[in-house]
């Protein structure tokens, strides 16, 4: 089998990987890096628990060839909290505000909240529903995420801070 | 998995002698995303991937070419959602955009990638068809275009040949036309559609001047209604008009069943839509 080394940033470090040519993200996020919190569940792109995000921007893991990587930049659901163990506030407002049961899907959900309030911090129901309808919560968390989405962007807002 | 090599061409050239007009495993990628499904569910087993990602302007953005507007192959779909001349010039394409699949996914696929998959399901193909789009296409013997309308042979087959690849999407300019996109789900909003039917009408007073209807979705390939335009073109959108390009459009269309919906269903869906989309466009 084909393997590549290839360089990139994962959330915030310089580091290599070796891939095979049909590993995606997700793959390799957990085999070379033990990293779990970004999870291929529908393997489809529809249900959003792999989120990660590339060069800024939210992709679905399971839908990203590995190889692909290189010379980007990967942040995921562990890069977010301090090195002192402080949480983001988007994943604290997740808590505050109950907005989860299982906790299977909740990792795609902070990673897709955080892509929304880069792009609008002060987002309305509808942006809220339509940034999230690719991320389901089959314990039907919705009306606490949205609330806690809405937590997030006000304290985020009455910090001054991202 | 059988084994296969990913490429990273810098430049069209050389993207095209990665290609090979005799190998159909061997295949040009955007994002990746229809083409990651198609790996995993074992439909396709590639020997080659070239990846185009490294290819710049013409393969990317969006520009204005005189009376049209040109959309660069690798554009992401996101691309072309937040780009305010697309809003402007083609708003049906900017609507169309937010019930697309979602956020993750328009941010890698891309326009070329989204055309040349050929699947009859999908939202934007079927409105390039209906505004006159034309795909540009390089091989090896040079560049050619074929208009939307006609890219598509079958279920998944366009005119796209192995050793070939989509560069570049170009749009007329439609001055005066109104257009919809009318994805029609009949479970959950990111189900694919029953139908898709996209309604593009530029009007004299309330006359039809000129009329392109295509549906998707329930047919093997985006199909323009030409009878169902034949009977509205000229004419004012009326009820009675209205119900007589519903029967037209219902008989020309070979619509399938399937778990969406069985053809008495859809063809329901067809005439209902061809009301509702005109009175939506009829307004201005």
């Amino acid at each position: 089998m084909t393997t590549r080394h290839i360089s990139f940033t994962l959330n915030g470090r310089a580091v290599t990987a070796s891939v095979q040519p049909h590993e995606n993200l997700i793959d390799m996020l957990t085999t070379a890096f033990g990293l779990r919190g970004a999870r291929e569940s529908c393997g489809q792109g529809l249900c959003g628990c792999c989120t990660v995000h590339v060069d800024g921007q939210a992709v679905s893991g399971c839908l990203f060839l590995a190889d692909m990587a290189e010379g980007t930049r990967i942040d995921t659901i562990e890069g977010l909290g301090g090195a002192d163990g402080t949480l983001d506030p988007v994943q604290q407002a997740f808590i505050d505000a109950g907005a989860f049961q299982c906790g299977f899907c909740t990792p795609g959900f902070v990673m897709m909240v955080k892509t929304l309030l880069a792009d609008d911090p002060d987002p309305s129901d509808d942006t809220i529903r339509h940034y999230l309808s690719g991320n389901l919560c089959r314990c039907s968390a919705y009306p606490e995420i949205v609330a806690a989405t809405k937590l997030a962007a006000r304290r985020i807002a009455a910090e001054g801070r991202p | 998995m059988a084994d296969f090599t990913i490429e990273y061409p810098g430049t069209l050239a050389e993207a095209l002698s990665f290609l090979d007009p005799d190998d159909p495993s061997v295949r040009p990628v955007g994002g990746g995303t229809a083409l990651m499904l198609m790996m995993k569910s074992q439909m396709f087993h590639p020997t080659r991937l070239v990846c185009l990602s490294r290819l710049s302007e013409p393969m990317t953005g969006c520009r204005e070419d005189g009376d049209h507007i040109r959309i660069g192959a690798m554009t992401t779909l996101s691309q072309v959602e937040h780009s305010a001349l697309i809003a402007a010039e083609f708003p049906v394409i900017h609507n169309a955009m937010k019930n697309l699949a979602n956020v993750r996914v328009r941010n890698v696929a891309t326009i070329g990638g989204n055309l040349a998959h050929g699947d009859p399901h999908l939202d934007l193909p079927p409105i390039w068809a209906a505004l006159g789009a034309e795909a540009i296409i390089h091989g090896p013997s040079g560049q050619r275009s074929v208009k939307v309308e006609d890219l598509f042979q079958g279920y998944y087959e366009t005119d796209v040949a192995d050793g070939e690849l989509i560069t570049e999407i170009r749009v007329p300019r439609l001055p005066g036309w109104r257009a919809t996109y009318r994805k029609v789900t009949t479970r959950a909003l990111h189900d694919w559609p029953a139908i898709g039917l996209t309604l593009a009408a530029r009007f004299d007073g309330d006359r039809i001047a000129d009329i392109r209807l295509v549906l998707s979705a329930a047919v093997d390939i985006p199909q323009r209604l030409r009878g169902a335009e034949e009977v509205l073109r000229g004419h004012r959108p009326d009820a009675m008009l209205l119900a007589r390009a519903g029967d037209s459009a219902a008989a020309e269309a070979p619509m399938e069943h399937d778990s969406r919906g069985s053809v008495d269903y859809k063809v329901h869906l067809l005439k209902v839509h061809i009301l509702r989309g005109m009175n939506e466009i009829g307004k201005g």
